[in-house]
């Protein structure tokens, strides 16, 4: 029997062992789908914030259920998320613009990064004025 | 030496024991109230067993601590306990007022019998001040006249029908005069979401409690003697001196635009509180406020107004009547008349089918004035019960022009010598 | 007399100079304990406690103050774990300082180095539990950053989170963690641990010719010290548990403001520090692994402490890894300073 052929004891250790890892991953694979798995309706990505004119021009208003910040500057309504850039945290919106308490990123007032970790802006948010003068904002 | 260790770890841990237990027996024992509204078990009156009720209408038993005040209802550690409470200790804030009061079964009930007194309340001008707001910006020419447009907060009432359905919010900075922008800064004292100037002695709270929590006290020069059982009180018996925490004649400087608040107290109504060239009646000082100005001049009726006069509309001739006319009345025939209702929140007189009551031109009852047989007026005075007897004017030598029903009229000849 | 379990850890003597507090810390066995203390607090505390967003809070403030002795068992869970990650980091500590993980020794160094990750992981999934504002940015900072993880990273937030936030899904399967697969495989861990113990030749000593000192104690009196021990350590947690209470905070709420600083726990504060210098992918995963990868290989990578130099204090042998490690920890220690300094 030259090298190169399998001996039949040999082939059938192979083959049980390869029968098994495949098994064993099909059961992984099955495992990972079942952990893998969101049961929980998506969070919401629109936001009704009622009365346009509640929010006055040159208003900054907190909407921490979002959580963002709403301005109301002389070209329109916009929104800043609150969610840092970084790892998630909310920051905390400061005179002097935003601060992360969990790892100390800054940003300006616009949610420009000013000081890391945090290397990517704060997101601005889609806010629309409904027709019956409503605010509506978008997180997606 | 060593075999001594073993004992001396023992007697080291039924001392730890001990100590656990001792600090254990020390906790107050909990004290669990279910009130039946909420159905959850809440363990405040542990630590708060000696506040008084604060209303007839708001038993503890029924309601609990924690559906006004909110709060960790399980916590029996102060700073976790009143970590989450709503408005700190001013549930009616109106930044909170609606999960406070609010609801369908409480106090933004539908608007039948004026029953929807948050709506109520935040459009009223006590609480929008559009008018002095309207006012200033007026008199400095920011707006070409006296109709309210900006509120302290921006509100709408799509359905008002008043000449006004919308105030926006009145931002300070936006504004460009500095007159106005000072009145913003330093003028915004008095109304319902503002409490009063630091050092004020007028002490009162906000949002519904600003009137009907009564912060009138023996020594109200110590404020911080204020225990939280004296306030702990609403009430719709609303003394005069309530009134008075803003109605106090403290006033405007218009040259400097800040507020100067009273610096005394007003004790004696007659000789305190009224201007010396001012002209008045007795009932002016003797009554409180509320006994004639009735709920929608004092709380709105869900309109949005520019100026007192729009809403408030009592005059004189209300109670007394004019040469040619009795005062308007109602003889109580529906068991689920509005006076009965108000007379049980502050029984100060005993109702019953068939009396006859004075009524506003408007119909609102005047529940605390009914009509006695000679013809004569009785009144008890909703904050003290004090019982009046006058007359109307027909039929009196009273040389008055039933046209010209003005106070000022009247004053010719009625006001007080003092 | 039949072998028993208490017997195979019970030797009938022991050598009395590697059986002094001063050369073990009792680091080992007051991990025992704590375990023990742990395992009844906890059991006492699934009574109590209800793993839903709504009603963890509840049914922690029901536990903390309203049932009787509820506070005192909840105090000595919280105690007990933050010792136990003292101790477990204290014990391998003795191990690298004294090369007591000589061979024959190396994989119960191993067994070591997976209860400590089971601890702190074990410590940070109860304090999740607790599910007040105090834990929330920890919570969501920690998930956030499985993300960072290339390819894998996602679908591991998921496996971990039940969802794309914080919540429900969430409470529970930390809840599943902490009170069952976790704690059944630090079971098991501990029982293979404390019995490769004995199997690798009880406390690491030099070969008998070599002992400056024959003397052994008896295996009575080594339950005497463990007894004392035990007793001691008791008296200990149950003082401060009586007079420092486990902290907690109102349940969280979406509407509740951003705070001024968000701490993590204090064994992740080292970890909150690092992050603050950029890439969350490398300070929060890669050191971290890197670190305990390192502490796992130091049995197999660096010099190995040499037999007649064992049961003694910094043998010269394995100098380099008494350094690497004093280093490591110093590192960690300046960083949870760091972290604890007021923001700037």
């Amino acid at each position: 029997m030259s090298n190169r052929t399998l001996s039949r004891r040999d082939f059938l250790k192979l083959a049980s062992a390869a029968i098994l890892t495949a098994s064993g991953l099909l059961g992984l694979e099955g495992l990972f789908r079942f952990l893998n798995t969101q049961t929980e309706p998506l969070p919401p990505t629109e936001f009704d914030l009622g009365l346009a004119s509640n929010y006055p021009p040159g208003s900054r208003t907190l909407l921490p259920d979002i959580p963002a910040l709403l301005l109301h500057a002389q070209s329109g309504y916009s929104a800043i998320s609150l969610v840092c850039t970084h790892l998630g945290c909310s920051v905390e919106s400061k005179p002097e613009g935003f601060a992360c308490p969990c790892h100390g990123s800054r940003f300006d007032p616009q949610g420009n990064v000013t000081r890391g970790p945090a290397n990517k802006p704060l997101r601005s948010l889609r806010v629309e004025v409904t027709s019956d003068n409503e605010l509506r904002l978008y997180t997606t | 030496m060593r075999r001594y260790f073993l004992l001396a770890a023992s007697i080291s841990l039924l001392l730890g024991l001990l100590i656990t237990a001792w600090q254990e027996s020390r906790h107050p024992k909990p004290i669990a109230l279910t009130p039946t509204l909420t159905s959850q078990v809440e363990y405040c009156l542990t630590c708060h067993a000696d506040l008084a009720e604060i209303s007839s209408s708001h038993p503890v038993n029924t309601f609990g601590c924690v559906i006004c005040h909110g709060g960790e209802r399980l916590a029996l550690e102060a700073n976790l306990a009143h970590s989450t409470m709503r408005g700190g200790k001013n549930p009616s804030d109106f930044s909170v007022v609606q999960a406070s009061c609010g609801g369908s079964n409480c106090h933004s009930g539908t608007a039948e019998n004026s029953r929807d007194h948050i709506q109520r309340a935040t459009t009223s001008i006590q609480a929008t001040y559009a008018g002095a707001i309207a006012n200033i910006r007026y008199t400095f020419g920011v707006q070409p006249d006296l109709k309210a447009v900006l509120g302290v907060f921006a509100i709408r009432v799509p359905e008002s029908t008043s000449a006004i359905t919308e105030l926006a919010a009145f931002n300070p900075t936006q504004e460009t005069n500095p007159f106005v922008q000072a009145f913003g800064q330093n003028c915004l004292t008095c109304h319902l979401s503002a409490l009063p100037l630091p050092g004020s002695e007028c002490i009162r709270f906000t949002g519904c409690s600003a009137c009907h929590t009564p912060t009138q006290f023996p020594d109200r020069t110590d404020t911080t003697q204020i225990q939280s059982n004296q306030i702990h009180k609403l009430t719709t018996a609303i003394s005069y001196t309530q009134c008075d925490t803003c109605h106090n004649r403290g006033n405007y400087n218009l040259r400097t635009m800040t507020f100067e608040p009273r610096q005394d107290l007003p004790t004696n109504r007659l000789h305190d509180y009224y201007q010396p060239i001012a002209q008045f009646t007795s009932c002016e000082w003797m009554l409180d406020c509320v006994d004639c100005h009735t709920r929608t001049e004092a709380m709105g009726d869900g309109n949005l107004y520019s100026v007192k006069k729009d809403i408030q509309y009592l005059q004189c001739k209300t109670c007394h009547g004019t040469l040619n006319d009795l005062p308007q009345t109602r003889t109580l025939t529906d068991p689920n008349d509005l006076a009965f209702r108000l007379a049980l929140l502050n029984p100060v007189i005993d109702l019953k089918l068939g009396d006859t009551l004075l009524i506003t031109e408007k119909a609102e009852p005047l529940w605390n004035i009914h009509v006695l047989p000679d013809g004569t007026y009785e009144l008890f005075g909703k904050a003290d019960g004090q019982r009046y007897v006058f007359r109307p004017v027909k039929g009196s030598a009273c040389l008055q022009d039933p046209v010209r029903q003005d106070s000022g009229s009247c004053h010719q000849c009625h006001s007080v010598e003092r | 007399m039949r072998p028993s379990f208490f017997h195979h850890l019970h030797p009938p003597t022991i050598p009395a100079r590697q059986a002094r507090l001063r050369y073990t810390l009792a680091a080992g066995g007051l991990a025992v304990f704590l375990v023990l203390i742990l395992g009844i607090t906890g059991i006492l505390e699934i009574f109590y406690y209800i793993p839903t967003p709504t009603e963890a809070g509840n049914s922690i403030q029901t536990l903390t103050f309203l049932v009787p002795f509820g506070g005192l068992v909840r105090n000595l869970h919280f105690w007990s774990a933050q010792f136990l990650v003292i101790v477990s980091i204290v014990h391998p500590l003795r191990v690298i300082l004294t090369g007591a993980y000589a061979p024959p020794r190396q994989f119960n160094y191993l067994l070591g180095m997976g209860l400590l990750v089971l601890a702190i992981l074990l410590d940070f999934s109860g304090y999740v539990l607790r599910w007040d504002e105090g834990i929330r940015w920890a919570l969501v900072t920690g998930t956030n950053l499985l993300k960072s993880i290339p390819l894998i990273g996602n679908a591991l937030y998921t496996i971990l989170v039940g969802g794309t936030q914080p919540g429900l899904a969430t409470l529970i399967r930390f809840y599943g963690w902490h009170i069952f697969g976790m704690t059944l495989a630090a079971g098991i861990l501990v029982a293979w641990h404390i019995f490769r113990l004995r199997r690798d030749g009880g406390i690491a000593v030099p070969p008998p010719p070599l002992r400056e000192d024959q003397t052994r104690i008896t295996r009575f009196e080594l339950l005497r010290r463990e007894i004392l021990a035990m007793l001691l350590a008791s008296t200990a947690l149950l003082l401060l548990s009586t007079f420092a209470p486990a902290p907690l905070a109102a349940p969280i709420t979406a509407s509740a403001p951003a705070s001024e600083t968000a701490r993590a726990p204090w064994f992740f504060l080292w970890v909150q520090q690092m992050l603050k210098l950029g890439n969350p992918f490398f300070w929060g995963v890669v050191v971290p692994l890197a670190v305990l990868v390192l502490f796992s290989l130091i049995p197999y990578i660096f010099p190995k402490p040499v037999k007649p130099e064992l049961g003694r204090w910094f043998p010269k042998s394995n100098r380099i890894a008494q350094g690497v490690a004093l280093f490591i920890l110093l590192s960690i220690i300046t960083l949870t300073l760091l972290a604890l300094l007021p923001a700037s």
